[in-house]
């Protein structure tokens, strides 16, 4: 056959073949009877109809998309029309062609929980057999390809999602194909979870006081997707989600509580829902007051008109007890403007903390919550500096006040630098005070000549993208 | 032509290997909006500055540096763009010098920032008593503070979360709250008596106008452009400046709050700054920039 004879061949046979067999967009060339929007249309060929009324319906099929119904059970017995249509497969030969070269499968196809497509043999509902732009032959963007069939998987402006849903990180969790785990998951349980939110599950495993529904499953509180109504993906916000299983105003718990009315409180700011070791599964650090049950301190009595309210505002209530200190902090040269601001509850919890000095949360977070720009520089620097990695940001600032600048824990820089760098402290370029700096008449060498704390865009936190443009500011004859 | 080119590269760059070392090298901080001028690094003594955080100036050519770390005042005269004096005002009702005004009379007005109180500094230098603010509801713990041209003074107090603004005589003629911000670091005012205050942490201006009883956001965040605001200057010439603490620049803004450039950068040659404080604009194009960490004062002209 001519080479023009097999051209105009292959034209007509193209021409001829089905619109899904040729169209094959880049982004969306999932066979088109998984398309939401004429699942219905194309259900209504099928040789082996699907369950459902779908194709009965099609308007509604076109409103209510892609429901896996669409392509299930129906097809786990041979070839639909679809892939047909699409890929013009001999009959009998969906999935059990793939298979003939990933023989590996069998295996995973025992396994107890199998991807409805690959039970149905339906391979091409994922991947292009041909070509494909995105990778594992995918027919489409991994989070397309998923939410075909899973379209409501986060509720509608969710006021929570986890993030590897909002990053089409679904093969995060789920095996797409099969697993030994109920969902596809790739692991099980609390253990899946785990394997990102260590911080919490290792505390929790170990707590020597349990939260029940931590050991059953953290879906009991949590919806792994994303959550309509609470935050951190709880079914419901607290205190809500607590008062469902415990009766605050029962005896017990009422005179646990001193008698105050805390049904409306914020039960977190005491109780580590994932457990603890401290009684009642308080946080390890628990404000004295709270301790001792002495909430009258800084609260009005329970049985008055505002109990919860505090007994006074702000920084006047602190002072109550924390005087001294608090005199202490505001007789230094620089306050730190929460604390010029009393301002405490800025960065501390008034009854109890996971952190110590009952910090609302770690370093990295409670400071980055008004020095994001610092932290932010850090996490863009290719060089890390450890203690802002660690949170530990008062190995450097006192977090009150300061009589040095920036509220350094020590105004001498090399003495400060020194404390974790003993050795550069007389074994590098030469630094102190007898050291001059060229640059600049009124400096003398030190660490922040060349580096910078909090990081840099450049290597070892010095500000110039390469090290020879950084000495050259000194040593010019060398300047190129 | 490309023969003529490449004679022309060879020739440049035979000249440029006959320079002195440096001769080539990028002049420092020529951006277009602050050209560098000059640096002041002592006082008349040659004793060097430490650690400075305030410097003002004002259009008869007075300039006063709070020489921070070294608990005084320097004065100077700045005339066509030559320096003079560097008198040194020292006092005991004043250890910690950060922001610095000048009035039309020729007073000083300094903030300690570990008194929390501002200092009236007399044209001699001597102490002049401290700005007792009358009529506050409440104890005035200024953070930071800024004079207009008829001498009313603008004095934020975070800790009441307010601006007050004081007639010459101390009088309270108005007590404006502030908005619900994290960091309100510094107030401003122009000419129009609109005054400015700005938020280091959200990186947001707020203004109020002459008769406003409350502060309205001019922008959004500006956090992408400014890091960390640390000073607010207005130019009255319908620009706002924000010098960036922790971005060691200068960011300009219109007084809608529209970003309108970034000067300067980080370094330690002249030209640069690190770690830059209070800013002070005259009516000839002058700008004195208090630069912190590098223990320096540095002028530079604004093209406006």
């Amino acid at each position: 056959m001519s080479s023009r004879a097999l051209f105009l061949a292959l034209v007509t046979v193209t021409l001829a073949a089905p619109r899904g067999a040729v169209a094959a967009e880049p982004t969306e060339n999932l066979p088109r009877k998984a398309k939401p929007a004429d699942a219905a249309a194309k259900s209504a060929d099928a040789t082996a109809k699907p369950k459902g009324a779908a194709a009965a319906k099609p308007g509604a099929a076109a409103a209510k998309p892609a429901k896996p119904a669409t392509r299930t059970p129906a097809s786990m017995t041979g070839t639909t029309s679809a892939q047909i249509s699409a890929f013009k497969l001999k009959p009998g030969a969906n999935g059990a062609l793939c298979l003939e070269c990933h023989g590996n499968f069998t295996e995973r196809l025992a396994k107890p929980s199998v991807h409805t497509p690959v039970k149905a043999r339906d391979c091409v509902a994922c991947h292009n057999p041909h070509a494909s732009g995105h990778g594992k032959l995918l027919a489409a963007e991994p989070s397309n390809v998923c939410a075909t069939c899973h379209p409501d998987i986060v509720p509608k402006n969710p006021k929570s999602a986890h993030k590897p849903v909002a990053e089409s990180r679904c093969v995060d969790c789920h095996d797409p194909h099969a697993s030994g785990f109920k969902f596809n998951l790739v692991k099980g349980g609390n253990e899946l979870c785990g394997s990102c939110h260590p911080a919490i599950a290792e505390p929790a495993a170990a707590a020597k006081h349990k939260h029940k529904p931590v050991e059953q499953g953290c879906v009991v509180c949590h919806q792994p997707h994303g959550s309509a109504t609470g935050s951190a993906l709880l079914k419901a916000d607290v205190p809500g989600l607590c008062v469902g299983c415990h009766n605050v105003e029962s005896p017990v718990l009422s005179k646990k509580h001193m008698g105050y009315p805390v049904k409306t409180a914020r039960c977190t700011t005491c109780h580590d829902p994932h457990g603890s070791n401290a009684p009642s599964m308080l946080y390890t650090n628990v404000h004295p007051p709270v301790a001792k049950a002495m909430c009258s301190m800084c609260h009005e009595p329970a049985n008055s008109a505002t109990p919860l309210k505090t007994r006074q505002q702000g920084a006047a209530l602190c002072r109550q007890c924390h005087a001294p200190r608090m005199a202490q902090m505001l007789d230094k040269n620089r306050v730190h403007q929460p604390v010029a601001e009393g301002q405490c509850l800025a960065c501390h919890g008034p009854h109890a903390s996971k952190e110590k000095g009952l910090l609302r949360a770690n370093m990295v977070v409670a400071c980055g919550a008004c020095h994001a720009d610092t932290i932010r520089r850090q996490d863009l620097s290719p060089t890390k500096h450890k203690p802002i990695k660690q949170g530990e940001c008062t190995s450097c600032h006192d977090p009150h006040s300061s009589n040095a600048a920036l509220n350094f824990v020590n105004g001498d820089m090399i003495e400060l630098c020194g404390k974790c760098h003993d050795w550069q402290k007389h074994s590098t370029h030469p630094i102190g005070e007898a050291k001059k700096d060229p640059r600049n008449r009124n400096l003398t060498l030190a660490c922040s000549s060349c580096h910078r704390a909090h990081g840099t865009d450049s290597k070892h936190l010095i500000p110039y993208p390469k090290t020879t443009a950084l000495c050259t500011k000194c040593h010019e004859q060398y300047r190129r | 032509m490309s023969v003529r080119a490449l004679s022309t590269t060879a020739l440049f760059l035979a000249l440029a290997a006959s320079l002195p070392s440096g001769a080539l090298a990028v002049p420092p901080a020529t951006p277009t909006g602050m050209r560098y001028q000059r640096t002041i690094y002592a006082d008349s003594a040659d004793v060097a500055l430490k650690s400075p955080e305030g410097v003002a100036c004002d259009d008869r050519g007075a300039v006063v540096i709070a020489d921070t770390g070294n608990a005084r005042l320097l004065t100077y005269r700045w005339k066509d763009g030559a320096l003079e004096g560097g008198t040194q005002v020292k006092l005991a009702q004043l250890s910690y010098p950060v922001r610095v005004q000048i009035d039309s009379k020729g007073f000083v007005f300094a903030l300690d920032r570990r008194a929390r109180r501002i200092v009236k500094v007399d044209a001699k230098g001597e102490f002049a008593g401290f700005v007792e603010p009358q009529g506050a509801s409440s104890p005035v713990t200024p953070s930071a503070f800024k004079l207009d041209a008829s001498d009313n003074m603008y004095v934020l107090d975070v800790a009441a979360k307010r601006v007050l603004v004081l007639a010459p005589d101390a009088r309270v003629t108005r007590e404006i709250p502030l908005p619900k911000a994290s960091g309100i670091i510094d107030v401003a005012v122009d000419s129009g008596g609109r005054i400015y205050i700005v938020d280091a942490v959200s990186a947001v201006v707020f203004s109020a106008d002459k008769a406003a009883t409350s502060f309205e956001p001019l922008s959004k965040s500006l956090k992408e452009q400014i890091s960390f605001p640390g000073y607010l200057a207005a130019d009255n010439r319908g620009r706002l400046y924000v010098v960036d603490q922790n971005g060691n620049a200068v960011v300009k803004l219109g007084v809608d709050g529209t970003f309108q450039g970034r000067e300067l950068g980080i370094g330690w040659n002249d030209g640069f700054v690190y770690y830059p404080a209070q800013l002070c604009l005259n009516a000839g194009g002058d700008a004195f920039l208090a630069d912190r960490n590098n223990n320096r004062v540095q002028v530079f002209a604004v093209s406006r």
